[in-house]
């Protein structure tokens, strides 16, 4: 190695990476649980402000447990957004906990103004403000939890097969951190390949992390999250899938939806497809004025904070978007950290909260990360998964084994991270990003699929892996970049993979060539898995047997 | 928001030296100089327009000026018209 770097040593029960809402509250959750736990934080922006839970919509999902039961809900979702593929009895707690998680935030200091608006069969939603994770990482340091910002973790540390920490390094000065941990928990968020603004920086990066280190990823194929945008100004039209209309001015929404929808549906994305193929694009959106998620109203007044933010995001794009023409967006979301009901991963010691790992804990099915098609359940899924697990590590690190860091292992790692600054000429991160990109955003590879299209993409994606261990870096930032670059073609790669095996078409996974849901078939979880460097894909039958709500029929 | 063309303007004179925008930041654009108590706008060519940095500014010492036109979800609208 052409430089040397300082080098941190830290040590804690419990090392939790991403300092977004699911990484605080899991810091929290296992201080409360086990206040004798140390506990460290490492963000590798800033805590409190790094993650999406401060720039979203601030849409909090609300069950009305007076007058309907869990199972209620169980029951709608396994039949109209899971698609039976779900882990009905992690669904059914997650929905059971939703007053205490709001309790327990407004405990935690965090703004949760009363304010319910209906958004689905069931549910309603709150406005949170968008301080949130400020209010969680004040919290955190109340209760004794070291934070460490503008560090990265690049790889996880092992030791006979059980987690033993991670190591990272400083974006601000290359320090290389070495954690010693008896459990690490990854709140890193979901793969997102850097398209879309509010989603840019989920990069994949802890997912890479895991995948590298052995563990099981399930449900990567469920990972493209997709919705109309304004084709001019790029912003969001939540709810605009309910009024699209095409050139000849017919109502093209009535072809996939009876009646309005406050969910979001890889439909309504068919749909602008079909449209466009047949010749009868443009899509326009017949609305009124415009209303985000998260501005104006009822809800704007009540979220000082938050106003704030979303006051900028329409200036002026109005005016841009006369025509209301839409196009979708890839916003990504691929969430395949395989955990059980405890959030622990298939490594002992590993956990994982929040989008990290959505679809791989089984709880939602056939759809990807929140949004998903329940809007609303992104923030409280993530407070749920870090609740969960942040008490689950609490417990863990009470009986568990002192772990040993393995200095061979170690220096590999060093070696891996920072060989993108050794390198003397390469190509840059965005080299490999823009073939990613090209392979994942449009919509006919990643939403609407075929194997002719499909295997088209796998080819495609060869030319960036030829690339990787080529990205060259100039400084750590872009060393950062690297990193990510290799997580994105991984997620690129998982996708691709599992979408190809996947015969059949569920929820939001849509494959031209297999239109229909198959249940004698595939009701089944494709794992993903890295076996001596190879990626290895197995099925795993789903236990419907064991949960109450079953498929109504052979494709229904 | 790979090959983005948005720019950032800084104005220092009402700038107290807070520390919210470099913190706002979420992918790194935004640094912090320790000695002149500024911001750096470090890596502006991946900005992703999120604008949080501007709302953090209590002073209105940011404005985010996006450049619409580089922007592309990558859709191949043109196979289809």
């Amino acid at each position: 190695m052409g430089q040397e770097f300082k080098e941190v040593r830290e040590s804690a029960d419990i090392l939790i990476v991403g300092g977004g809402i699911a990484g605080l509250v899991a810091a929290v959750s296992a201080k409360e649980k086990n206040p004798d736990a140390s506990v460290i934080v490492v963000e590798k922006q800033v805590c409190g402000y790094g993650g999406k839970a401060n720039k979203g919509g601030g849409v909090l999902q609300y069950f009305d447990l007076e007058h309907m039961k869990p199972e209620d809900f169980v029951e709608y979702h396994a039949h109209a957004v899971g698609c039976y593929l779900g882990d009905q009895e992690t669904m059914k707690k997650y929905v059971a906990m939703n007053n205490e998680m709001i309790d327990r935030l407004e405990g935690w200091g965090v703004v949760i103004p009363k304010v319910k608006m209906p958004t689905g069969p069931m549910t309603f939603m709150f406005g949170i403000d968008l301080d949130s994770c400020i209010k969680m990482t004040a919290q955190c340091r109340k209760n004794g939890v070291k934070l460490f910002d503008k560090v990265t973790v690049s790889d996880l540390l092992t030791d006979n097969g059980k987690i033993a920490g991670a190591v990272g390094y400083s974006l601000l000065d290359g320090t290389f951190y070495v954690f010693q941990a008896k459990a690490v928990m990854l709140a890193t968020g979901s793969q997102n390949y850097r398209v879309s603004e509010m989603w840019s920086n989920g990069r994949g990066d802890g997912i890479a992390a895991a995948y590298r280190a052995g563990a099981e990823m399930r449900n990567a194929e469920f990972g493209n999250f997709g919705q109309l945008f304004q084709k001019e100004s790029f912003h969001e039209c939540v709810f605009g899938e309910n009024n699209m209309y095409n050139k000849l001015g017919e109502n093209v929404t009535k072809n996939f939806r009876r009646f309005s929808e406050s969910d979001i549906s890889a439909t309504a994305i068919r749909e602008w497809y079909e449209q466009m193929s047949e010749g009868k694009g443009p899509i326009y959106l017949h609305i009124p004025k415009r209303g985000g998620a998260g501005g104006g109203g009822p809800m704007g007044d009540a979220r000082p904070y938050g106003q704030a933010f979303w006051s900028l995001q329409n200036l002026g794009e109005e005016e841009m978007d006369q025509e209301n023409e839409v196009v979708p967006g890839l916003v990504g979301e691929q969430s395949p950290i395989r955990v059980d009901g405890d959030m622990a991963a298939s490594i002992p010691g590993l956990f994982a909260a929040g989008d990290s790992c959505y679809c791989g804990s089984g709880a939602p099915g056939a759809v990807p990360a929140p949004p998903g098609r329940n809007r609303g359940s992104g923030i409280l899924n993530a407070v749920f998964a870090g609740i969960v697990g942040g008490e689950s590590m609490a417990e863990f690190v009470k009986t568990a084994a002192d772990v040993n860091v393995c200095e061979e292992q170690v220096a590999k790692l060093k070696a891996d991270a920072y060989q993108p600054l050794n390198l003397e000429e390469g190509v840059t991160a965005v080299d490999v990003i823009d073939i990613v990109q090209e392979i994942m955003c449009p919509c006919e590879n990643s939403i609407i699929m075929s194997q002719h299209r499909l295997d088209i993409c796998l080819r495609k994606l060869e030319k960036a892996k030829a690339l990787l261990g080529k990205i060259k870096a100039n400084d750590f930032h872009e060393m950062l970049g690297a990193h990510e670059a290799e997580a994105m073609v991984l997620s690129c790669e998982m996708h691709l993979k599992a979408a190809s095996m996947r015969h059949e078409s569920r929820g939001w996974f849509l494959r031209e060539d297999f239109p229909l849901m198959d249940n004698e078939n595939w009701l089944k979880w494709i794992i993903v898995k890295n076996v001596d460097g190879e990626m290895t894909l197995t099925t795993e039958d789903v236990p419907i047997d064991k949960y109450p709500v079953k498929p109504l029929g052979p494709h229904s | 928001m790979l090959h983005t063309n948005n720019k950032i303007e800084y104005n220092p004179e009402n700038c107290v030296g807070c520390q919210l925008c470099y913190k706002a930041c979420f992918i790194d654009v935004i640094r912090w100089d320790a000695e002149k108590k500024q911001p750096i706008f470090k890596y502006v060519d991946e900005c992703a327009h999120c604008r949080y940095c501007q709302a953090m500014c209590k002073k209105g010492c940011i404005n985010v000026i996006i450049d619409y036109s580089a922007q592309s979800w990558r859709q191949s609208f043109d196979m289809y018209r």
